[in-house]
């Protein structure tokens, strides 16, 4: 096998690995930005096949996390994003998504089911920043980069969003 | 009141560079009101990390791994177009040539030229044949199972696992017609090494070793089954491999 085919080969390989671990921050990312469960699952699903397909074009030996929610990021900007605006309604029960199953509140914390309550009213913008540093740990530089904004603009909107969450009590 | 949050928030974060980070402490100690709203947004770091973590846990794992796509062997091999019966579950393999279809039209009817026959074959594999085969545990273990319940023998991932060899892949031929199975490893160059079984019936006998161009073999027969080892390879490490496996299939 020549050098450029076992670089691809490793290339899948470690993408391949790299989808079960992830499978959890994947969801979570997807709730965060859809508001919606069964979007959620699709949005995972299909960034697990589009990861797979593209697998040729992630570099061996980086983040394989990263480059996942790049993708996750992106099919839901391209593809299930208006699919969701369009198929409206349910935006008045999106800002429970992330507290209820769709049928009852989820057992937990009465604090952090509080926050995330308020996460959910947080517009799309300030939730994203927010999950990705706060629920992620990227640096201000990675979101800038990842979310192709300027620092000052993180740094507004992970201030707005702790600023909402500052006037719960 | 929001210019100043995302400076306090930067502060909070670890963000600031070192002198942006001493002009605001230098502020916070002189002004009280600044300090409280350092307080309150300092605050809520605890409750998003607590919130964040307990979303991570509503995943619904199982659902999310039941859905991820299945793994398909993409061999980059080209088929020879022929009807050789093989059994692999679920993937193609187009391995063989010419010399390949000839014996396995049964042209050797003799027992004692099922060797000459796998070494015809053999000749005909590179190191690009099997090397891009990379089957997984689950697959290996159905390639073996499908080959047990043709030819017998104690065929796991196990018993067959060798020294410095990678399984590649197992598929099943006829010779004659008796099934042949084939399992067939590399080493890490790619190099194919062989492991036939022939559920022929032959009585019992041991380990013979002998050279065909640069092909060696090491073959013997056990429970009325005839195995073979076979690859561009010493003599000796044909020997020392059929000895691994002898007890074991």
């Amino acid at each position: 096998m020549n050098s450029r085919e076992a670089m691809s080969e490793a290339s899948r390989r470690e993408v391949r690995a790299g989808l079960q671990p992830s499978l959890a921050r994947l969801w979570r990312y997807a709730l965060v930005l859809s508001r919606a469960r069964d979007v959620a699952d699709d949005l995972v699903q299909a960034t697990c096949l589009r990861a797979i397909e593209r697998a040729d074009q992630f570099t061996p030996g980086t983040r394989v996390d990263r480059w996942l929610f790049a993708i996750l990021r992106s099919v839901w900007l391209n593809e299930l994003r208006s699919r969701r605006i369009r198929e409206g309604g349910g935006f008045v029960d999106a800002e429970d998504a992330l507290t209820t199953d769709g049928a009852r509140e989820i057992e937990m914390n009465i604090t952090a089911s509080a926050v995330l309550r308020e996460i959910g009213r947080l517009p799309e913008a300030q939730r994203e920043t927010i999950l990705l540093v706060y629920g992620e740990g990227y640096s201000y530089a990675e979101a800038a980069a990842a979310l192709g904004i300027p620092i000052g603009t993180v740094m507004s909107r992970l201030a707005a969003g702790r600023a909402a969450l500052a006037k719960l009590k | 009141m929001s210019d100043n949050d995302a400076e306090l928030v930067a502060l909070i974060d670890n963000e600031l560079d070192e002198s942006a980070r001493s002009a605001l402490l230098a502020r916070l100690a002189a002004d009280e009101g600044l300090r409280q709203r350092y307080d309150a947004l300092r605050q809520t770091s605890a409750p998003l990390a607590v919130a964040f973590e307990g979303l991570l846990g509503q995943a619904p794992l199982a659902r999310l791994t039941a859905a991820l796509p299945q793994p398909v062997s993409r061999p980059s091999l080209r088929f020879a177009g022929l009807a050789l019966r093989q059994l692999a579950a679920g993937f193609v393999i187009g391995l063989l040539a010419a010399g390949a279809a000839a014996w396995a039209f049964g042209l050797f009817g003799d027992r004692d030229n099922w060797r000459s026959a796998v070494a015809q074959y053999t000749d005909l594999y590179t190191n690009e044949t099997f090397s891009p085969l990379t089957p997984d545990a689950a697959s290996q273990a159905a390639e073996l199972s499908a080959i047990r319940a043709r030819v017998g023998g104690d065929l796991t991932p196990e018993n067959v696992a060798l020294p410095d060899l990678r399984f590649a892949t197992a598929f099943l031929l006829s010779y004659g017609d008796h099934p042949l199975g084939v399992i067939a490893f590399v080493d890490p160059t790619g190099a194919p090494v062989l492991l036939c079984i022939l559920a022929d019936r032959a009585p019992d006998a041991p380990i013979r070793a002998e050279r065909r161009g640069d092909l060696a073999l090491a073959s013997w027969s056990d429970d009325g089954r005839s195995y073979l080892v076979i690859g561009r390879i010493p003599k000796q490490r044909a020997v020392a491999l059929a000895q691994i496996l002898q007890p074991r299939v």
